[in-house]
């Protein structure tokens, strides 16, 4: 799990030790030559040991940055090398711009071509910044009509995480759940289609993946009792072609002849409605308001289900199929491939959303397809695309919740002593609700073949009560307080390396980090934290390299991109919010613990110490 | 029996019995009367509710009933703005939050009417103000439903959370 | 044991649907005979003590003693046997009923074999009961309110939680009582012996309406009883005249909703009873009324008056809202 005492210097110090002794012997003047001849073919042995995004997943970078998470592999990798170790010290801010916006800013601004395009949370206004001329200029903006009340069913705060670029037009969600495909180059509207229904609680706040001509789109609302469902609209018309539900009948889930789960726990008919109390599975949640990953060589799109609703266990016993798991289906016609359950009858508000980065790597000796994703209870889970086997599950943070994740059957082992009772409060619980990650995904560096895991270290106390269920209010049923874990610090930057399924290193931060990181080809790892500072490292080594102190803090995804002028910019959104940055971004009242979720309890201190905003940031090296 | 002890019986019983006075309940929540002729200032029903026990416990029953401690915690706000400070978007007056209550508000707050009933939305209004501490000191209620958010008095310190993996090469306090 | 009970008929009254010396069921039945024993025992300690008050009283004072040199020790020596063998009868009598007590609270202890048992979760509310069914596949569990039926035979443990403040389980005809408290779990076992209909009755003071906090046991044939499993397990049909949907629209939109659950409808929620099969059950408002039309009416339009203090408001519903509402629960057998 853990790299021992021992540290990569120590190591290699001894290493070499041992070579000189070895070739002052008459063995090794012996082997001399076939020595060197081994040494001569090891980097393209040690290169074949390392992982590489899935072939086909991840094409050449060309300076721009489409989507949000850079390809469809999410491997959010920049190939830029102009930014790299030696100069990043010299990273000056080149310009900045207002949103106007003072909620979360959770998207990447888009680069295609010269044109940078924003995206804001709610109102999801759509800005397009000329970066042709030398002080970049607004071209147009995009304002979606929307209904204002989708702010009241906004769990936590109105985000957006970002459009789409693809074929000359721009596709995002708006809160109020709308699917909107807007003209690049002149900001007017194509169409929009009607997905969410706000007097149910349910909104949208994913960023869509488009490809081979379909948008998918994803509800929000798990604290909601909403039903979720993932939906693939055409990108021409805006029209549904399909839409499969994470709860209820088979028929509704587009199960099929096609479904071929690995484990026995996960083959049955119609476990969407059996796993359930009768009627719940309609309010049960299960909602896809998280990242989206797509292999173009098979046609499957890899996603994750939220959490089952209630948070309340007690309510709705059973295994609450298909929540919390990761599903793969076919892009074409949504028919389900396979799907594993993370955290059966979740406990925790665990769920599964997080990024599924998509690798070719090296697991037992031979070469695989696998996803690798960081999973919200604290697991990071290397699973076969192909058959949803899990090929590993090893902890990246503290757990004492579970034991560990039983590769036979594929199943979590809970503790039992840390489940959520209903009116007795269960403390000391490892990790939080927001778990060992949330949404705010991670970055993958082909170079170093590390995944850049920004991440969190809470704990909390849960006292569960009775969650009564009135359409369009929260449907949660528990008491949350949250605080900081082992440690003391709220925050982890954890660099993992996916072959030896260990960190490599791993940094502290005080503060939980909700950014998402991003690798560049300079070697160097960038993110945000809640208090505003944008920091760069090595990312062989971890050094903090460089930091810059932005107005706000940093919840958004960094991005690095080719200039019109051919240089290498690196961009950042300041505008702290998200879930963790509520208490400043709604301006809530820090005497009362249970605030938020429980998080305030963790953030009392972030009012002091940032405030809210909503200002793109952009770096280069000077001239 | 003297008569100056039956007096003095008589008078302590006087005494005594001066200590009756019960709050009224009113359970099913009396109607505005017709005549409001005489109304000086305010609804005439903010004072069958703001400082009526009863109506106040069952405001607090209400609010996690009605789910108002999903978006507005128990005061402290999530989804939801506090409850607990002293700015009010919409008015703190009583018949300002059941006017909120009911009707909703545009930025979110859904509307209530005709899901909840008046008297509930009255007794509900009468529990938000107290979250702020408005109504009298003697009408709070006591017992506050909700997890207990100091440590309990039998634990002297928290229980350590330990973490068993062995330090990393690098750790950077920032 | 059973020919000894009409020494109890004071105490039986005339009611047997909460009759505690029914002994209907395995555990009443048991405590019955104990008390039986215990009456038995006593009653024959106090004629024997009652018979030495009477005959000490009308003793008659000897006169100054006849024989000379005589004192009161001698004079008493004859009864000191008497008194040894009352003590020892005292002593016997004491340990027989230890010893009875004993066993008898073994034997109510006793396992039941796991296989065998029924499942109930009963949480109690002010002031009604939420009573779930559990079952080893989610899909089968029920959920209705102040109703149970209990297969005859079949031993049934009863899992009990509160949601606000103490009430107590009790059913007279089968067994005795048990608290719920809020924040802890407590269990009973339910065994009953004979087919029939018994009330039971909340027995620790709740608040206003703790005498109004009734529940309805139905004890039934194993037949019988998964019937009426099945029929809980259907939703709610479809509403079939203008009436009943003008009924089903009211209570699946207004304030009906916002507490109580009818499964198969959009009205889903907790803190209130479940509806799904109202017009099956013998009573309303946890034995505050029979289910007659008339008593549906008086208790949807106003609840406070039957039911003083209790959690349902006054809706104030106007008269065409009313008849389309009784029509449509009328509906939900």
């Amino acid at each position: 799990m853990k790299e021992g005492p021992r540290g990569a210097r120590e190591t290699a110090m001894f290493r070499a030790k041992l070579g000189k002794m070895f070739m002052r012997s008459a063995l090794g003047q012996r082997l001399f030559a076939p020595i060197v001849l081994f040494a001569l073919l090891l980097p393209a042995q040690l290169d074949a040991q390392r992982a590489r995004p899935a072939a086909g997943a991840a094409p050449a970078d060309d300076g721009q940055w489409t989507m949000p998470s850079k390809d469809f592999a999410s491997t959010r990798y920049s190939a830029l090398g102009q930014i790299n170790r030696s100069n990043v010290r010299q990273l000056r801010p080149v310009f900045n711009f207002d949103t106007g916006n003072r909620r979360g800013h959770e998207a990447p601004p888009l680069v295609i071509g010269s044109t940078m395009y924003l995206v804001t949370p709610y109102p999801n206004s759509v800005i397009a910044l000329d970066l042709a001329k030398p002080r970049p200029t607004v071209k147009w903006t995009f304002r979606p009509a929307q209904k204002r009340a989708a702010q009241g069913v906004a769990c936590c705060d109105v985000v957006n995480r970002g459009a789409v670029y693809s074929g000359g037009r721009l596709f995002l969600n708006t809160l109020d759940g709308q699917a909107i495909a807007i003209d690049a180059a002149s900001g007017r509207q194509i169409w929009r289609t009607q997905l969410g229904n706000i007097n149910k609680g349910e909104t949208i706040t994913m960023a869509p993946l488009v490809a081979e001509g379909r948008v998918l789109v994803g509800n929000s609302g798990g604290e909601f009792g909403v039903r979720g469902w993932i939906a693939a609209l055409d990108a021409g018309s805006g029209r549904v072609v399909w839409k499969a539900y994470s709860t209820g009948p088979d028929k509704d889930v587009l199960i099929g002849p096609g479904f071929r789960p690995f484990y026995p726990s996960d083959r049955g008919k119609d476990l969407g409605v059996a796993t359930w109390p009768p009627e719940a599975w309609k309010i049960g949640g299960g909602t896809v308001w998280g990242w989206i990953s797509y292999d173009p060589r098979t046609k499957t799109i890899f996603y994750g289900t939220g959490n089952p609703g209630p948070w309340n266990p007690a309510q709705r016993p059973g295994a609450n199929k298909w929540t919390t798991g990761v599903f793969a289906r076919d892009i074409r016609t949504g028919q389900a491939r396979w799907f594993y359950q993370s955290s059966p009858h979740d406990l925790y508000d665990h769920d599964d959303i997080n990024e599924q980065i998509l690798l070719d790597m090296p697991v037992g000796g031979r070469m695989r397809g696998v996803l690798v994703r960081p999973g919200r209870n604290g697991y990071m889970y290397v699973i076969d695309r192909a058959s949803g086997q899990v090929l590993s599950a090893d902890a990246y943070g503290y757990i004492n919740s579970a034991r560990g994740v039983d590769l036979r059957t594929g199943q979590l082992i809970p503790v039992k002593e840390k489940e959520p009772k209903e009116g007795r409060v269960v403390r000391n619980i490892c990790p939080a609700a927001p778990g060992a990650k949330d949404w705010n995904p991670s970055a993958f560096s082909p170079r170093t073949g590390l995944i850049y895991v920004p991440h969190i270290n809470l704990c909390m106390d849960v006292g569960a009560i009775e969650a009564n269920y009135i359409a369009g209010t929260p449907y949660v049923g528990a008491d949350v307080k949250m605080y900081p874990g082992p440690g003391g610090n709220r925050g982890v930057f954890t660099a993992w390396d996916p072959v030896r399924r260990r960190a490599t290193w791993e940094l502290k931060e005080d503060l939980p980090l909700w950014s998402p990181a991003l690798a560049t080809g300079g070697d160097l790892v960038f993110y945000g934290t809640m208090d505003g500072w944008f920091k760069a490292l090595d990312a062989t080594t971890g050094k903090l390299l460089w930091r810059a102190k932005l107005d706000s803090g940093i919840i958004g995804q960094p991005i690095s991109y080719r200039g019109p002028d051919g240089r290498q910019y690196v961009a950042v959104h300041s505008g702290v919010g998200g879930w963790a940055g509520a208490i400043v971004a709604g301006a809530l009242d820090p005497r009362d613990p249970s605030g938020a979720l429980g998080f305030v309890n963790a953030m009392r201190d972030l009012p002091g110490r940032t405030k809210a905003g909503g200002r793109l940031f952009v770096f280069a090296l000077p001239r | 029996m003297s008569s100056r002890f039956r007096v003095s019986l008589i008078l302590l019983a006087a005494l005594a019995s001066a200590g009756c006075e019960r709050e009224q309940r009113d359970p099913r929540g009396k109607p505005l009367p017709e005549d409001q002729s005489n109304v000086a200032k305010g609804d005439p029903r903010d004072n069958a509710y703001e400082n009526v026990s009863y109506q106040l416990a069952q405001g607090q029953r209400l609010y996690g009933w009605m789910n108002c401690t999903g978006c507005h915690a128990h005061g402290g706000g999530g989804m939801g703005p506090p409850l607990m400070d002293e700015e009010w978007r919409y008015g703190g007056r009583m018949e300002d939050v059941v006017a909120t209550i009911l009707n909703g508000r545009p930025n979110g707050m859904p509307a209530f009417k005709g899901r909840i009933t008046e008297q509930q939305a009255w007794q509900l209004a009468a529990y938000v103000r107290s979250l702020s501490a408005q109504p009298r000191q003697d009408v709070l209620g006591s017992r506050p439903d909700k997890m207990s958010t100091t440590e309990p008095a039998t634990i002297s310190e928290r229980e350590k959370v330990v973490d068993e993996t062995p330090a990393l090469p690098r750790d950077e306090k920032d | 044991m059973r020919r000894a009970l009409p020494l109890l008929l004071p105490l039986a009254g005339c009611d047997t649907v909460q009759s505690m010396t029914g002994g209907d069921g395995r555990q009443g039945a048991l405590f019955n005979d104990l008390f039986v024993i215990f009456a038995i025992v006593t009653l024959v300690m106090l004629a024997l003590v009652l018979t030495g008050l009477i005959a000490s009283i009308f003793r008659r004072h000897p006169a100054k003693s006849s024989v000379p040199g005589e004192n009161d020790e001698a004079r008493d020596a004859p009864f000191r046997p008497l008194l040894i063998g009352w003590v020892a009868l005292i002593a016997t009598g004491l340990l027989f009923l230890t010893t009875a007590t004993y066993l008898t609270d073994r034997a109510m202890q006793a396992r039941a074999p796991a296989n065998r048992l029924l499942e109930i979760e009963i949480t109690a509310n002010q002031w009604w009961w939420d009573i779930r069914y559990k079952s080893s596949k989610p899909w089968q569990t029920i959920r209705t309110a102040n109703e149970i039926h209990l297969p005859v035979g079949i031993p049934a443990r009863i899992t009990l939680k509160s949601n606000d403040v103490i009430h107590s389980f009790w059913v007279p005809n089968l067994a005795g009582k048990q608290d719920l408290i809020p924040g802890r779990r407590t269990d009973t076992v339910l065994e009953p012996k004979r087919i029939g209909v018994y009330r039971s009755q909340c027995a620790e003071f709740c608040g206003a309406q703790h005498a109004h906090m009734a529940l309805d046991v139905t004890v039934e044939s194993w037949a019988d009883f998964n019937a009426w499993r099945v029929r809980q397990l259907t939703p709610a049909p479809a509403p079939a005249t203008p009436l009943a949907l003008a009924g089903y629209n009211y209570v699946t939109t207004r304030e009906c909703a916002s507490c109580h659950a009818i499964a198969g409808t959009p009205a889903s929620a907790q803190v209130a009873p479940d509806l799904t099969h109202l017009a099956s059950r013998r009573s309303i408002a946890a034995g505050t009324f029979p289910m007659t039309r008339g008593h549906l009416y008086a208790w949807i339009a106003d609840p406070q008056g039957a039911k003083p203090g209790n959690n349902m408001p006054v809706v104030g519903l106007e008269p065409n809202e009313l008849h389309s509402v009784i029509a449509y629960l009328e509906t939900l057998k």
